[in-house]
């Protein structure tokens, strides 16, 4: 290709145009890139087995199943409308890599929910928000035995704090309070919410279907989900990690996050006791391992005595239970 | 240009398992495979990518002349 002559232009212009080539080049529009590639639709799948699945397993199978499931589907949903003041920020830092990687984002979380929604509707035969309420775990009735730990509902509590606090900085703050507010909700949202506390209820459902040897297409959702949910996860803690290369006292924000919600994490998720015959064992230790990841990929060091209360087998109590 | 070797660590609680691969993709398969055999458990091809080390050329010569 024949090189051009270079002629100066107005920066003003030039501010219209945000490509560049390290940015193509970079890890978020890497990520874009494959979104694009792996895009998958609702639509082509079938749900017929899973339905004849729902009429055989007993009542015990089914509110044990469901109490997952529709959990996913409220969360989806919050995911979805949360990632707003993400996007803002993206734009107010002008990072235009960040704000077309989570155009697919943002589309592949309204997917999930569209995926649990249609699950939900073929295969039980429940859809309205009335109907699917009713089997809704409140973790709000949540107590731990021991009183060391507060529970409380992250996604539906910590998404729209941190949210808020974000797109009130993006709006009135300096950079820097934008970059502070970025990683706090980041670190809720990517590295706690979908990253640590998802991770075991995902790995739940496809052992359980999986023992069952039935609701094949909830797996394969579960699958192609969880394929977006890897890039989503570590776009955030990339982000992360940027940002607090820039300004190392980020950091304590991101253990502030995981702190404030820390009995979440520590206690058993519902899931494993509701559904018979699971090693608990497994999903605590995995919970550390998801942890750890995170804390290896944002380029921070782990609060160990949050590791040591996860291993604890004193520290049983389940979260969205009652005790006693 | 040949590739770079690449470490990945095992970080579930109580294993050390450490592997060191000639590129990047032998690593996410080599990585996913510990996980499924050693933990019953799946890593996700991204979560494993991104906290890829490289080798110093040198290393991982050495220990592939220790693994022959």
């Amino acid at each position: 290709m024949a090189a051009t002559v270079r002629r100066s232009v107005d920066p003003n212009v030039v501010r219209k145009f945000h490509f560049t080539r390290e940015m193509i080049e970079g890890p978020v529009y890497r990520k874009y890139e494959k979104a694009i590639r792996k895009v998958w639709s609702v639509e082509d799948l079938d749900f017929t087995q899973d339905a004849k699945d729902w009429n055989r397993i007993d009542d015990e199978q089914k509110r044990g199943l469901l109490g997952v499931t529709v959990r996913f589907l409220a969360g989806e949903q919050n995911v979805t409308e949360e990632l707003v003041p993400m996007l803002a920020a993206s734009h107010a830092l002008n990072r235009f890599d960040w704000t077309v990687f989570l155009s697919t984002f943002l589309m592949e979380e309204a997917k999930h929910a569209e995926f649990f929604m249609r699950w939900h509707d073929r295969v039980v035969g429940v859809l309205e928000p009335e109907e699917v309420a009713q089997h809704f775990l409140v973790r709000g009735k949540t107590i731990d035995p021991s009183g060391r730990f507060e529970v409380r509902d992250v996604l539906h509590e910590a998404l729209p704090y941190y949210g808020r606090k974000l797109m009130e900085t993006t709006l009135d703050g300096t950079e820097a309070e934008i970059e502070r507010a970025f990683v706090a909700f980041s670190a809720a949202y990517n590295a706690f919410v979908e990253g640590v506390l998802t991770m075991p209820s995902y790995e739940i459902v496809i052992d359980t279907t999986s023992s069952w040897n039935a609701f094949p297409t909830l797996r394969e959702g579960f699958r192609l989900i969880l394929m977006d949910e890897g890039r989503h996860i570590t776009f955030g803690t990339y982000a992360c990690k940027l940002l607090i290369e820039k300004d190392p006292s980020y950091e304590e924000e991101v253990h502030r996050v995981f702190d404030a919600y820390r009995g979440n994490i520590v206690g058993l998720v519902e899931y494993q006791k509701a559904v018979p015959g699971l090693d608990l064992n497994k999903y605590q230790t995995m919970k550390v391992r998801h942890y750890r990841n995170r804390c290896r990929e944002m380029g921070i060091t782990p609060d160990e005595t949050l590791i040591e209360q996860i291993l604890d087998p004193s520290i049983d109590f389940v979260v969205g239970v009652e005790a006693g | 240009m040949a590739a770079t070797a690449k470490r990945w660590t095992c970080v579930e609680a109580g294993c050390d398992y450490e592997l060191v691969a000639p590129d990047a993709a032998s690593a996410i398969e080599g990585a996913q495979r510990h996980i499924a055999e050693a933990h019953s458990s799946f890593e996700l091809e991204e979560m494993i990518e991104d906290v890829l080390e490289d080798v110093p050329a040198a290393e991982a010569q050495s220990r592939r002349r220790a693994e022959i």
